[in-house]
Order: C-alpha cells, then structure tokens, then sequence
C-alpha cells in the first residue's frame, strides 16, 4: 500500500454518491407517479435504494475511521466543521417554520376569529403530556452528557447504560408524541393552526427519531469497542445533534404549547 | 501578596496564597495517593478468567483493524470479501433497474391523456 506523505484522507472510489442521488430521483419522482397514478412502487423503491446507501456509506466511514485510522485530529476537525454546518441548517429549516407560526399567530385574520388559537379550536393543555415531554428530553440530555464523561473516563459500564437510557427517554418521547397526535381534538386540515402545529411537531419528532437511531448506532459502536477515551466523534456528533433536538423542542413548547395556548 | 486574573473583570485581583493556586478538587491534608487497595481474590488476568468478566462482548476491534489494513489495492467497500460484494451488486441492481423504470414511468407520465 503507497504510504501518504500528508495527514489527510484521500477516500477510496465509492458507488455510494451515485447510489444515493439515484434514490433521491427514485423517491422524488416515485412521489409524483404516487399523487398522479396512485402507485407506490417507485417511491418504496427509492426508499430502500436510500436506506441501503446510508448502511453501506456509513459503514464505509466507520472502517475508514476505526480500522484503517484515516481520521487524523485534521480529518476530525473537518467531520467537526461538517456536523456543526449541517446542524446549523437544519437551524434555518426550523426557523422557517417558526416564521410561518409568527406570522400567522401574531396578526390573526378575522376569517380565523381574530384571535389566537383561532375560533374552534381547543389547544392541548401545555401542562399535561407536553410538559412530560419537556422533562423527558430535558432528562435525556443530562444522561447523553453523563453518557459523554463515561467514555472520556473509560467506564464501559456506565456508558452503556447512560446511552441506553438516552435512547429509552428518546422512544418515550416519542410514543408520548404519537400517543397525543392520536388523542388530538384538531387536526392538519383545520386551518393554519393545523397545519403550523403539525409541521413543525411533526418534523421535530422526525428528527427525535433520527437522533434516537444515531445513538443507538453508537450504542453499537460504543459495546463493540469502537469508541476510546480520547476518540469518540461519532459519539459527540450524535449528543450534538440531540442537544439540538432537545432545543427545539424547547423553542416549540414555549412558543406554539405554551404561548400558543 | 498574591494576584490572580479575573477573567470576568479581566483585571488582577489581590487574593490570600491559599487560593492563589487552588486547582479544582485539590484539597489540603488529603494524601495525594491513594490507601494501598488488596483484595481477597488477588487480580486475575483476563485471559486466565471466563468470558463472564467482559462486559458485553470482547474487543475484536484489533483483528478488524488488522483486516482493513491488509494492504490489497480492494476498495473499503468490498474489504470484507463476499458479504459486501453481495450487498454492493444487489444495491446496484437496484439503482440501475431502479432508475431505468423511472425514466420509463416518468415517459408514460408525460404521455397526453387521449380523450
């Protein structure tokens, strides 16, 4: 094997890229055939296409970083700059949901009652299942960061175990979710309060159960010894990405449960 | 007299000795060492004991280390033999047949509907 004289990664050739685009044309399109034609074939394809990508790309990464060591601290701090940037649009995807909240809610039209919530509406109670459901993700950032210090101090055990119980606290969160979507006395059709309250909630959990599923990968990793005391990034982006999740749950119980209420 | 910086007033600040060098957790007349510890079974290597010591499985960690840098020119993708080739080529079935019938569905879908 030709030794590189610099400390940076020159990735082996990879289908991956390739593989993915075509799932991303796959789904899209699949989409379109769906609303015109009513078949999911192409649609259901593309998301195994999708799902097959994102196994083998990862793995790829795992054994590129763990087994064959390409992840130099200047390779970690680019993964970091990446993670970071990425986080940061998902910001600006919230944020635009947010601004469609405000926008409605703070000048309500009289079609709506000129109030907020509008006319007909009963909100949710934002000291019942939403305050639990506060606690809950609160609760799973101080495990994901007790999780955190156990790797960095060596102890196999307890980091086990906090990163078990963040996933747990994840999944409760959202059956609580589901459980209250099922319960609602409203729904995304009525009126823009439907429609504000469910996208935003409804991409949020999305994200808890992304976020749940990359912890549980480092769960993985973390029994199967991946993870040292002094390298675990893998671990850090996952307790980034929930912490990011956990906030704006935060901005979404105060703004639309609470404030909206 | 002893100075130490504030770093929220960004000014030095007069303070006794005993806080002059005071590191987080360090605490005076505590021994810095630790008491001897002695257990009843004395320490056993792990290779001498049963499986039951490690916890959740051992480290194989090594050996893939060992695997993946086996230095034949084979991409990352297909190093572990028959099972990545297998997932590969399925995948890329997919993604060829996959994205001829898109193009043959999206045909049809631009097709006028004849009254």
């Amino acid at each position: 094997m030709a030794h590189q004289a610099h400390a940076y990664h020159m990735v082996d050739p990879s289908p991956w890229p390739l593989t993915g685009a075509i799932a991303a044309l796959l789904m899209t399109s699949g989409l379109a055939i769906w609303f015109h034609f009513h078949s999911t074939t192409l649609m259901t394809l593309g998301l195994i296409l999708l799902l097959l990508t994102m196994y083998q790309w990862w793995r790829d990464i795992i054994r590129e970083g763990t087994f064959q060591g390409h992840h130099t601290p200047p390779v970690q701090k680019g993964l970091r700059y990446g993670m970071i940037l990425f986080i940061t649009s998902e910001v600006f995807f919230f944020l635009g949901f947010f601004w469609a909240f405000y926008h409605s809610s703070l000048a309500p039209t009289p079609e709506l009652g000129g109030c907020w919530p509008p006319t007909g509406i009963t909100p949710l109670d934002p000291f019942e299942v939403p305050l639990l459901n506060t606690a809950v993700l609160l609760a799973s950032g101080v495990t994901v960061t007790w999780a955190h210090h156990s790797i960095m101090e060596g102890e196999r055990k307890q980091a086990i175990q906090s990163l078990a119980l963040t996933i747990l606290l994840g999944l409760y969160f959202t059956a609580l979710q589901a459980m209250e979507y099922y319960e609602a006395p409203f729904t995304i059709a009525d009126g823009v309060y439907g429609s504000t309250f469910f996208v935003a909630t409804g991409f949020h959990g999305l994200h808890v159960i992304i976020g749940s599923t990359f912890l549980a990968v480092c769960l993985l990793r973390q029994i199967q010894y991946h993870f040292t005391s002094e390298h675990h990034f893998g671990f850090e982006a996952a307790a980034w990405y929930w912490h990011f999740v956990d906030v704006v749950w935060l901005f979404l119980y105060v703004s639309i449960y609470w404030w909206g209420s | 007299m002893y100075y130490k910086f504030s770093g929220f007033t960004q000014r030095l600040t007069g303070v006794v000795s005993s806080s002059a060098y005071n590191p987080q957790g360090l605490r005076s007349n505590i021994p810095s060492e630790p008491p001897t510890t002695f257990f009843a079974t004395p320490t056993k290597l792990v290779s001498e004991s049963n499986a039951a010591v490690e916890y959740m499985g051992a480290n194989k960690v090594p050996d893939l280390q060992r695997l993946f840098q086996a230095s034949e020119e084979i991409p990352v993708h297909l190093k572990r033999g028959v099972s990545d080739r297998l997932l590969y080529r399925t995948t890329m079935a997919l993604t060829v047949g996959g994205a001829l019938y898109c193009l043959v569905a999206l045909y049809i879908a631009a097709q006028p509907k004849n009254k």
